[in-house]
């Protein structure tokens, strides 16, 4: 899922930049690191853990590529606002060590990486936990954040590719989109397996997001911060014409007016049309699974 | 245990090597801002930033395998997600071309940009150039850590092998392999708090010094305005 250089195009890959460089700038504001000797720590093991998780890397054809992401654990584990920190950690470490995910792309991937899984992962658990201890409802909660999370992070990611003119959302959406709705899963089970060990072992660390809730108007603001970038690109008009040829060949010189562009990135998304394909490409992949869970049972009982 | 897969040129001694963090970091940033600003359809352009990547290369004194290696291993993604590019109408090799151009210099880039600066000395730059305390400290701790994990799991792994034999069933394996997973977390939660107290009580302010830092000196200055003249002789080729 991580977006190299050259992918997006420079408005794009500008526009998420600035959003994201703000966004990381307000958020280490905030956090105050002397009475936060409780959390400075596990934010450092946490990044090292999601580093060494999504090293594990699979190729999507039509996308980019696939891995466990982990922003709803660091949502759920260290609250909002440390967790968007970590992930924008291991973002910038990514780009600097492996290479994967480029300098410039750095902000958007920070924003569909980071930002998006960590705040759709914390609202989504917050709201199906609601504080009920360590039984189901905290497992389907953390389920539901990792595996929810992960699809909207793709879609992010399909659409950044789309308005840049890299790979049509005909194209990208239903793959980075079907791909992720069947790793998420492992997201899913994943974070909820976790979570339930540890609210086990260490339930003091699980106790903790109760008290890094945010309140309302900083909820608001992380809403807005999340459209921001995607309002800028609809704006600037001409770099969200859904043709990349036009796009990449013009990119720069035309300037059209705000409403149009606004126009052609409404009529670029429209998700219903893909509806069967996604489905249909999520089956294929469990078809894909299944055919070799039997293959490999049967290997083994030879 | 052997773990330098990372930054393992970081240390060597060239001119590239010398400079200080924060003109590579800007340098570099510029350089990966300059090829993505070349319009598609130049390749004299693009030929020029290959040119100079090479010199760059050759200066470093890294070998020329392992940055080829490197590239090769997140080549792969570029080119899958560029599949679709040819089968355009009109300029779809064009783009083709240009995408798998860009993506390949700026890996480049990269891969020179870290393995020329010592992981201490790119921190101490990020953080003269204004990142934030808490994220500069936490990109410190990920970089230790990451060795720290490896060797806990081999540890573990070869604790779990002495004792057992062959396999377990495919159900059993994966509890194996969840419980490990939570014990590895735990301990590694548990090892960072001792840390972060310790550093604490012995003063800690959260940055991390360093012996001997490279500082901005003349060499320095001659590295930005080459690359400055080389940007625009290569802006009159595009």
């Amino acid at each position: 899922m991580h977006i190299p250089d050259g992918f997006l195009s420079n408005r794009v890959a500008v526009a998420f930049d600035a959003i994201s460089g703000a966004g990381i700038f307000l958020s280490a504001r905030r956090m105050k690191l002397e009475a936060s000797a409780r959390i400075v720590p596990m934010m450092g093991v946490l990044a090292a853990f999601v580093f060494a998780a999504q090293m594990l890397n699979f190729p999507v054809l039509g996308g980019t590529s696939g891995h466990l992401v982990g922003g709803a654990l660091l949502a759920i584990l260290l609250g909002p606002v440390a967790g968007v920190l970590t992930m924008a950690t291991v973002i910038i470490a990514q780009a600097l060590f492996l290479q994967d995910g480029g300098l410039i792309a750095a902000g958007a991937n920070i924003f569909n990486i980071g930002a998006i899984t960590v705040f759709s992962g914390y609202a989504i658990f917050r709201l199906l936990w609601r504080g009920a201890g360590s039984g189901k409802r905290l497992h389907i909660a953390a389920f539901a954040a990792g595996w929810i999370s992960m699809m909207l992070s793709a879609a992010a990611c399909a659409i950044e590719l789309a308005i840049s003119g890299a790979i049509p959302l005909r194209l990208g959406l239903p793959a980075m989109v079907g791909y992720h709705a069947v790793i998420g899963i492992a997201e899913g089970g994943l974070t909820a397996g976790v979570l339930a060990f540890l609210a086990r072992v260490r339930p003091d660390l699980v106790e903790a997001p109760r008290k890094a809730r945010l309140s309302a108007p900083e909820w608001a603001g992380a809403l807005v911060f999340v459209a921001i970038p995607f309002l800028i690109l609809a704006l600037a008009g001409s770099s969200a014409l859904p043709d990349p040829l036009e796009a990449l060949i013009e990119s720069g010189s035309a300037v059209s007016t705000g409403a149009v562009g606004i126009q052609t990135l409404l009529s670029t998304v429209r998700f219903r049309e893909y509806f069967w394909e996604i489905l249909a490409l999520i089956a294929l992949i469990f078809c894909m699974f299944l055919a070799g869970r039997i293959f490999h049972s049967r290997k083994a009982h030879r | 245990m052997k773990h330098s897969f990372i930054d393992r040129y970081a240390a060597l001694d060239s001119p590239l090597h010398l400079l200080d963090a924060r003109t590579k970091l800007l340098g570099f940033t510029v350089l990966i801002a300059a090829v993505l600003l070349i319009p598609p359809g130049k390749p004299f352009a693009y030929f020029a930033y290959f040119f100079l990547a090479a010199v760059l290369m050759g200066i470093s004194q890294i070998p020329l395998v392992y940055i080829l290696a490197r590239t090769l291993v997140i080549l792969p993604f570029v080119l899958l997600a560029g599949l679709a590019l040819p089968w355009r109408t009109g300029a779809g090799w064009t783009l083709f071309n240009t995408l798998v151009a860009r993506s390949s210099l700026c890996l480049i880039i990269l891969i020179l940009l870290t393995n020329t600066t010592r992981f201490a000395e790119l921190l101490r730059g990020l953080r003269r150039l204004g990142c934030p305390r808490i994220l500069v400290m936490n990109l410190g701790f990920l970089y230790r850590y990451i060795f720290v994990l490896t060797e806990e799991v081999l540890r573990m792994r070869q604790a779990r092998d002495c004792r057992r034999v062959g396999r377990a069933h495919a159900a059993a394996e994966m509890k194996l392999l969840g419980s490990m997973l939570g014990t590895l977390l735990l301990r590694s939660f548990e090892r960072a708090e001792r840390m972060y107290q310790a550093m604490l009580s012995r003063g800690s302010s959260g940055e991390f010094p360093i012996l001997a830092p490279r500082e901005f000196s003349w060499r320095d200055l001659a590295f930005l305005a080459g690359l400055a003249v080389f940007i625009w002789a290569a802006g009159l080729l595009a």
